[in-house]
C-alpha cells in the first residue's frame, strides 16, 4: 500500500503526461463503454476458490470496456491496450473486481519503476521517418518506425523505448505494447489481470493464481496497415449485443513455487495448470453511459473473502491511486448494493 | 498508413514485400550483418528447470539428416521400413517407459524427424528407450549422418544422449524477450537495470539466429491439459498402470 499523497503523486504525473485532459474523466482508459453482464461460475470453479461469484449462482456484473490511452481524444483504430474492468454484484449485496487489460505484463516492478517511467513517457512530436532513414533502418536489418496515424502529433513512444532500453524488465510489456494494435471488437480481445491473486478453495487450499478473459468468439485485430478507423468500438459491440450475447471465459492460471508472485512485469510459464472458472456473457449497452461507463469506478482491491492480493507492490499502489482518481474526476463511491441485470433480473 | 507520401515513401514502404528485396536482404545483408556481429547458435531442447509444471509434457524435436547415400526414395523408404518393422517394438517402448504423451516419427525433405512429448529428465528419457527400443532406433540412427559413431546405442548410451541433445531443435521461447535472454545467457550476462540495450535490434538477432539455428521449434507448445503426467492422464481416465 502507498500512502495516499503517492496515491495523488501518481495520478497527478499521469495528468501532468498528458497532452490534453478533462478533469471530470479518468486520467488514463479515458475512453470506454459500460456494459451489462452475467457471470456463471464452471462447475469445478468453487474447488479451486470458494468467493462467492464461484458458488455457481448467476451472478449480475457490470463491465467497461475501454482504450488505454489518457485524454479526451478517441482513436480507436490506433495501436493500443485496451482495459476491461469487471465488477460482480454479489448476491449478499457485496462487489468484487477484476481489472484486466490486453497487455499481459505491466513494465514497472514498484512505484519507483513506475515513477522513473513517469518521467520518460512524455509526449514528443512525432514525424513520418524520412524514407532514406527507413531505407537505412532496412540495411541493418531493423523495422522501420510506423508512419504516424492520421491527425498524430505526438506520442510517447521515443520516451517509452529508451525507458526499455534500460530496464529489461520492462521490455517484454513495452514490446507487446508496441505491436498490440487495435481489436475488430472489444469482445474479440483476451484481457489479463496481471498481478498474482492468493486464492482459498476447498479445505483452505491457498493457490497463487493469474485470472485472464478469453473471448469466446476469438481474438481478432484489425489490418495495421489499413487506415485506421477513430470510432467504431461501442458501435460494434452495441449491434453485437443486440444481434447475440457475446462471451468470455474466467482462465484461473496456478503458479508454482519459484513463479514471479510479486512482480507484475514477469510472465509465468504458458505450462502452469490452467482452471476454467466461468463464462461472462455480456448482454448489452445500457443507454445511460453516464451511469454505466464514466461514473463508475472500479478497484482492483476490492475484493472478497476468497481471494486475496499477492504482495505485488503495483496491486497495492494502485489502490489508492483509483480512490485519488475517482475523487478528483467525481466518480461514484464503491455501489457495495447496486444491482440490476440488463434481463431484468 | 497517412495517405500524403510522395510515390518514393510508398514505394520505400512497401519494399520488405518485393520478393527481389527479400532476396538481395538475404543474400548481401544477412551475411554482413552475420560477419559483423557473430551469433552464437542456442543449444537445443527444454531449459532445465526444477519447478514440476516445466518437467511435464516437455517437447522433443529431433531432425537427423539421412546419410547422402540414403537421400533418395531408395533411403527415404529405408527410413520408413526402419519405423514400420519396429511398430511392436515402439508401442512395447511407449507403454513400458510411461512418460510419453506422443511420439511421432517424420520425414521432411531428406530428415527423418521424431517429435515426441514426454515428462520428466530428459537424458532419463532416452536412457529408458534405449533399453527398451534399443534396437529400433539403431535401424533408424545407421541411416543417419553421423549415426555410425553412436550406434549400437545401448553401447554407446553417453554418447547416444548427447547426440541426440545435439539434434533436438532450440526451442524459441513464448517471449520475445525470453529469446533476448537467452542470447545474453549464453554470452554471461545477466544484468537487469540500469543496461544499454538497443530492442529495435530484435529483428536482426532473430534473423542471425535462424541463419545460425536454420530449424527451430516455434514457442514452448500449445497445451490443452498443461501441468499434467502421462501417468496422472491415464489415471483419471483409469486406463491402467
Ligand atoms: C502503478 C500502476 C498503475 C496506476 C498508477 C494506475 C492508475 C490508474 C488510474 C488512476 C485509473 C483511473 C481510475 C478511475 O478514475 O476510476 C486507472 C484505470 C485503469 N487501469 Fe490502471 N493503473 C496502474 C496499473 C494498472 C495495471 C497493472 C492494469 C492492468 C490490470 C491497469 C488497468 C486499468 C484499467 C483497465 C483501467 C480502467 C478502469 C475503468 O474502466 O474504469 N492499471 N488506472
Amino acid at each position: 500500500m502507498v500512502d495516499k499523497s503517492t496515491a495523488k503523486r501518481l495520478v497527478d504525473e499521469m495528468i501532468s503526461n498528458l497532452p490534453k485532459h478533462n478533469r471530470q474523466q479518468r486520467p488514463v482508459h479515458t475512453i470506454g463503454v459500460g456494459v451489462d453482464a452475467y457471470f456463471t461460475a464452471s462447475d469445478v470453479a468453487r474447488k479451486f476458490c470458494i468467493a462467492e461469484h464461484f458458488s455457481g449462482e448467476r451472478i449480475c456484473a457490470k463491465v467497461r470496456f475501454s482504450n488505454a490511452s489518457g485524454g479526451p481524444e478517441q482513436h480507436d483504430g490506433w495501436n493500443d491496450v485496451r482495459g476491461m474492468a469487471t465488477r460482480f454484484l454479489l448476491p449478499s449485496g457485496a462487489a468484487t473486481d477484476l481489472i484486466a487489460t490486453t497487455l499481459r505484463e505491466f513494465f514497472a516492478r514498484n512505484v519507483e519503476d513506475f515513477f522513473e517511467f513517469t518521467k520518460l513517457d512524455k509526449h514528443k512530436p512525432y514525424r513520418r521517418e524520412s524514407p532514406w532513414r527507413k531505407i537505412l533502418d532496412m540495411l541493418q536489418l531493423k523495422i522501420p518506425r510506423r508512419d504516424p496515424y492520421p491527425g498524430e502529433e505526438t506520442n510517447a513512444s521515443a520516451g517509452i523505448l529508451n525507458y526499455a532500453n534500460r530496464h529489461r524488465f520492462a521490455q517484454l510489456g513495452v514490446a507487446e505494447f508496441k505491436k498490440i494494435g487495435a481489436p475488430v471488437s472489444y469482445a474479440r480481445a483476451a484481457y489479463h489481470a496481471i498481478h498474482t491473486f492468493i486464492v482459498e478453495g476447498e479445505n483452505e487450499v491457498r493457490r497463487p493464481v493469474r485470472f485472464s478473459w478469453q473471448p469466446v468468439a476469438g481474438v481478432g485485430n484489425t489490418n495495421p496497415d489499413a487506415p485506421p478507423v477513430d470510432d467504431y468500438l461501442r458501435q460494434e459491440l452495441e449491434g453485437r449485443l443486440q444481434r447475440w450475447p457475446a462471451r468470455f471465459v474466467l482462465m484461473m492460471t496456478i503458479g508454482e513455487a519459484g513463479d514471479a508472485i510479486d512482480d507484475p512485469t514477469r510472465p509465468w510459464p504458458a505450462r502452469r495448470v490452467r482452471i476454467v472458472m466461468g463464462t461472462l456473457t455480456l448482454t448489452g449497452v445500457p443507454e445511460d453511459q453516464a451511469t454505466a461507463g464514466e461514473q463508475i469506478s472500479f478497484n482492483p482491491l476490492r475484493l472478497v473473502r476468497g481471494i486475496e492480493p499477492s504482495a505485488d507492490p503495483i496491486l497495492h499502489a494502485r489502490r489508492d491511486a483509483y480512490e485519488v482518481s475517482r475523487e478528483m474526476r467525481g466518480g461514484t463511491a464503491c455501489p457495495f448494493s447496486h444491482r440490476s441485470c440488463a434481463d431484468g433480473e | 498508413m497517412a495517405n500524403d507520401e510522395s510515390w518514393f515513401g510508398k514505394f520505400v514502404n512497401e519494399l520488405h514485400e518485393k520478393p527481389w528485396f527479400k532476396c538481395a536482404g538475404a543474400w548481401t545483408l544477412v551475411p554482413i550483418w552475420a560477419r559483423l556481429t557473430p551469433v552464437k547458435p542456442l543449444p537445443g531442447g527444454v531449459r532445465p528447470s526444477i519447478q514440476p509444471g516445466d518437467n511435464l509434457q516437455s517437447m522433443m524435436n529431433l531432425i537427423m539428416p539421412l546419410k547422402t547415400e540414403n537421400r533418395s526414395p531408395i533411403g527415404r523408404a529405408a527410413a520408413a521400413l526402419a519405423i514400420a518393422k519396429n511398430r511392436d517394438q515402439i508401442f512395447a517402448g511407449l507403454d513400458n517407459v510411461g512418460t510419453v504423451h506422443f511420439a511421432r516419427f517424420v520425414i521432411v525433405n531428406d530428415n527423418i524427424c521424431m517429435f515426441s512429448v514426454y515428462d520428466g529428465d530428459f537424458t532419463n528419457y532416452i536412457r529408458d528407450f534405449i533399453a527398451t527400443i534399443g534396437s529400433a532406433f539403431n535401424d533408424v540412427v545407421k541411416l543417419v549422418e553421423g549415426g555410425d559413431a553412436v550406434t549400437p546405442c545401448e553401447e554407446n548410451v553417453e554418447a547416444f544422449i548427447q547426440w541426440i541433445h545435439e539434434h533436438d531443435l532450440y526451442q524459441v521461447p513464448d517471449t520475445p524477450t525470453d529469446f533476448l535472454r537467452d542470447q545474453e545467457y549464453l554470452e554471461g550476462d545477466k544484468a537487469v537495470s540500469p543496461v544499454n540495450d538497443d530492442l529495435t535490434l530484435l529483428p536482426r538477432k532473430l534473423v542471425l539466429q535462424l541463419r545460425a539455428n536454420k530449424n527451430v521449434s516455434l514457442g514452448s507448445g500449445y497445451r490443452a491439459y498443461p501441468g499434467y503426467s502421462v501417468a496422472q492422464v491415464r489415471k483419471q481416465l483409469q486406463l491402467g498402470w
